[in-house]
């Protein structure tokens, strides 16, 4: 960055930071409001609760089913609440990865994205092109995410709709076995729930 | 489905030329003032002080003058925009007097 743009960052915090204190100076906000909005961002609107019912179902073999079989019983046994999940926990299904299937999981609406469990859509989700080529030639389209399938392994593409949202179970990565429920649930990301990508442990 | 106002202003903008930058899927803050200046938007459209409609009309206004001007690309920032579309959008509500610093 050049001198130029460090004066214009300086500035910039200096115009947020003088226009927040006197919006609570004036009454208008608390001086919790900000980080409110920001907690809420970081805690709800991240794959979070995805990734807590990836890592619960990994470590234990009936949530799996449940999750697989019954998920609306396993998204209360998360104590997600009912209404933050609302149809979208009631039409979804989740499918899990297996060394013999993988699955991918593809939508164009932003409508049919299941977001109380996967956080904000990534950017590509919604590109026509990458719903169109994923049904085409998903080996092709995953290669392009640096995920290579054996031929082995059967790819299964599942288009989401208004009646059935899908997610996948991604495989626990080898090297896990001794994490905690919370540390698996570090590892699991949106990219993983969609099927693009895989869960690893950080070397 | 219960709509939070803070999901439905984000995936507002998403696919548009307005879509805050994010980083694997999550939004992405370079700077500290950055997430102020995104929360401060979100907060005071809830509140009722603007319809989030008008501050996206003001940001994309901002981002089409600065590409305009001619800037170099590495001068580029998003929350910059972010930040001058909520100072007009602010300057056109009941709380323009106060952010002007003249009353209330």
């Amino acid at each position: 960055m050049d001198g130029k743009s460090l004066d214009r960052e300086a500035a910039s915090a200096a115009r947020v930071a003088a226009l927040e204190s006197l919006l609570i100076d004036k009454g208008v906000i608390t001086s919790e409001t900000v980080d409110t909005v920001l907690t809420w961002f970081e805690r709800d609107m991240g794959p979070f609760n995805g990734a807590k019912l990836v890592a619960k179902a990994w470590r234990d073999p009936a949530y799996k089913e449940r999750v697989l079989n019954d998920l609306p019983a396993a998204l209360a046994e998360l104590g997600i609440p009912r209404g933050s999940t609302g149809a979208e926990g009631e039409h979804m299904k989740v499918v899990e990865n297996t060394p013999e299937v993988h699955n991918l999981i593809v939508c164009t609406l932003c409508s049919c994205y299941p977001w109380p469990l996967l956080g904000l859509p990534p950017y590509w989700y919604k590109d026509p092109t990458f719903r169109a080529r994923g049904i085409r030639e998903p080996r092709a389209v995953l290669r392009e995410f640096g995920l290579h399938i054996p031929e082995t392994t059967e790819v299964r593409v599942w288009d989401s709709s208004a009646q059935i949202r899908w997610m996948v179970l991604p495989r626990r990565p080898p090297g896990s076995e001794n994490l905690s429920e919370a540390e698996l649930a570090a590892l699991v990301t949106p990219e993983a729930m969609i099927g693009v990508a895989e869960v690893v442990v950080p070397a | 489905m219960l709509t939070r106002f803070e999901h439905y202003a984000t995936t507002s903008m998403l696919g548009s030329i307005d879509a805050p930058p994010r980083r694997n899927g999550e939004l992405l803050f370079a700077q500290a003032w950055e997430s102020r200046a995104f929360a401060l938007a979100i907060a005071l459209s809830k509140a009722g002080h603007f319809e989030w409609e008008d501050f996206r009309q003001q940001l994309i206004a901002a981002i089409g003058e600065w590409e305009a001007a001619g800037h170099p690309p590495e001068a580029w920032n998003y929350y910059e925009r972010w930040l001058e579309a909520l100072e007009r959008v602010l300057g056109e509500t009941d709380l323009a007097a106060l952010v002007r610093g003249d009353g209330a």
